[in-house]
């Protein structure tokens, strides 16, 4: 083995090539919070629940550098989302059908 | 014997304004005219009107009130006579005989009371009792539904996390020592300020691992990704069922300038040369002609050459080199070797970028691990030849030379592409260089304004008005040049 000079590894600077960052959990975030939002605000349940699917998602896709924080808030704001729509209304969902 | 009789007589007497006091009590709805007063002087009168026996009557008066109409029709007559003091109008038969009871009354007497008869024969309407308070599991059918949704996510989550994790530490194992003993540092996570050698993969996500190694000659460093399917994500996992995607392992090995001469070179599936030749900056700009077939320099058919110039093709061709190709053709998805590597085309929101983008000497492998998602981690284990021809390649570049022809055509290359470039861009450089020029005026003008000596003021605003002649004087001189030597 020929030895040469070693070079510390420098993650690639995704802030300069987007492109290469996968948007998913972002995405995912985002939906959730706005399904949360439309639960809570007009009592909606499977808004409620769909925002729970969301948190899971980003949760599932997301870097092992992103902040557990923001996870934490999506999860518990979807969570609360659910139990205040059954706390208002205890009647279970209707399906679509 | 006559005063005891008078005083049983006066019992009787107080006993009977005792049941009358007591019967006044229960007939409420009297009209007060009709009169207790009345009763004291007759005490039986009331008995008079009615045929059958007082004793009847007084046993009836009061259960009439708590029975319901269970039994009217028995008594009726008695009951007649009851109701009609009584006003009891809300025990109703829809027998005819009650109907006639009922006409017999004045209709002045009773106020509110209609004679319609409602029938009974109406189907009772049974409400529904709300779901939630049924006491029953079954109307939440959705929530469970939801709930084992959510359950079979997480199993699944732990389930793929755990599968791709055995996939990386399989990886590892088995390319532990040819890493080992090419590079002397093997993992790196970029976190400590040394480079110390950490010996073990760096998680990025659930589905890729990286692996940094440095401390080689012919290459600055070789970063290996291990870009695993999604597992984790149910969604993923069922959009894989319609469209099967394999995994695959990214090696990009980084040069130093001296390490490799002026080309650009790639060769893999179809397909893949396809897409490269549109996503890459390098690939598009110079190797615009289509991919040609691998059949010509003995490679399958399934793999495709996009090159600069047919040197390069015979120089990295060598025998070796197609052996390893023939022999793993299933496994390359794509080799890309580079001195103009930028990664993919930018697309800037303001148009064109000013500057042309950083290039670095690259070496690009991307190659498909076996089993086309249903991997395992022995399969892990033929990787390990692709290893090889990776190393095998860094080599072998270092020695790869240009001639002299291959180096000037390159170089034109080169050169053409930066002009093109420049020329894109002109307008939006003018522009810069236009607001930079105004910007230095403003600049000195506010300087000239600061000013608080008007001695120097003034001297200033002259040296900067002789430097605006002089500038109009070059440019003039300029054009004149430009017209003599046109003509």
């Amino acid at each position: 083995m020929d030895l040469s000079a070693k070079i510390i590894y420098k993650p690639p600077n995704t802030e300069t090539n987007p492109t290469l960052e996968d948007p998913t959990p972002d995405y995912m975030n985002l939906l959730g919070m706005i399904f949360s939002m439309c639960g809570l605000m007009l009592k909606l349940k499977w808004c409620a629940w769909i925002a729970v699917y969301c948190s899971f998602i980003s949760f599932a896709n997301s870097r092992s550098s992103e902040d557990t924080k923001q996870m934490m808030s999506s999860f518990m704001l979807s969570i609360s989302a659910v139990v205040m729509s059954y706390l208002q209304n205890p009647q279970p969902m209707s399906p679509p059908w | 014997m006559c005063v005891g009789f008078q005083e049983l007589r006066f019992t009787l007497l107080v006993y009977t304004i005792n049941i009358r006091v007591s019967l006044g009590r229960y007939n409420d709805d009297f009209d007060d005219g009709e009169d207790i007063a009345e009763f004291d002087d007759n005490d039986f009168a009331e008995f008079e009107d009615v045929s059958e026996d007082p004793a009847v009557d007084v046993e009836k008066e009061p259960p009439p009130r708590a029975a319901p109409s269970s039994t009217p029709i028995e008594d009726e007559e008695d009951e007649a006579t009851v109701e009609n003091e009584d006003g009891q109008d809300e025990f109703e038969d829809a027998d005819a005989q009650d109907q006639d009871m009922y006409s017999k009354y004045d209709n002045e007497e009773f106020e509110g009371h209609e004679k319609t008869n409602p029938s009974f024969k109406d189907t009772l309407i049974y409400r529904e009792v709300p779901a939630h308070l049924q006491n029953s599991w079954e109307s939440y059918y959705m929530e469970i539904l939801m709930v084992t949704g959510l359950l079979a996510y997480i199993m699944n989550y732990i389930i793929g996390k755990n599968k791709n994790s055995r996939l990386a530490q399989a990886w590892f194992n088995s390319h532990r020592e040819l890493l080992e003993s090419n590079f002397a540092l093997v993992g790196d996570d970029g976190t400590s300020k040394e480079a110390t050698s950490t010996g073990k993969l760096n998680q990025e996500n659930e589905h890729i691992y990286n692996l940094w190694c440095s401390g080689r000659v012919c290459c600055e460093g070789m970063l290996i990704q291990l870009k695993f399917l999604k597992r984790q994500d149910l969604l993923n996992v069922l959009a894989r069922m319609m469209r099967p995607v394999c995994d695959q392992v990214q090696v990009k090995v980084t040069l130093n300038d001296e390490d490799m001469d002026t080309f650009v070179f790639a060769v893999g599936s179809r397909k893949a040369m396809a897409r490269l030749q549109k996503e890459m900056q390098d690939l598009s700009e110079f190797c615009g002609d289509k991919p040609k077939s691998g059949a010509k320099y003995g490679i399958p058919e399934s793999l495709s050459i996009l090159s600069e110039m047919g040197e390069v093709t015979d120089g990295v061709m060598d025998s070796k080199m197609v052996h390893y190709l023939t022999s793993h053709a299933d496994k390359i998805e794509s080799i890309h070797f580079s001195d103009q590597f930028s990664g993919p085309k930018v697309m800037q929101e303001e148009g064109q970028p000013l500057k042309l983008p950083e290039t670095k000497k690259t070496l690009l492998f991307t190659f498909n691990v076996p089993g086309m998602g249903n991997t395992s981690p022995k399969d892990m284990d033929s990787l390990l030849p692709l290893m090889n021809m990776v190393i095998y390649s860094i080599d072998k570049l270092k020695k790869l030379r240009l001639n002299r022809e291959g180096k000037q055509k390159a170089d034109r290359n080169r050169a053409r592409v930066e002009e093109n470039f420049l020329k894109q861009t002109h307008a939006q450089r003018q522009e810069a260089a236009q607001t930079r020029r105004e910007e230095k005026k403003r600049a000195e003008k506010e300087r000239i304004m600061n000013e608080e000596d008007p001695d120097r003021q003034r001297r200033l605003e002259e040296a900067a008005q002789r430097r605006e002649q002089k500038k109009l004087e070059k440019k003039q001189m300029k054009m004149k040049q430009i017209k003599v030597k046109a003509m």
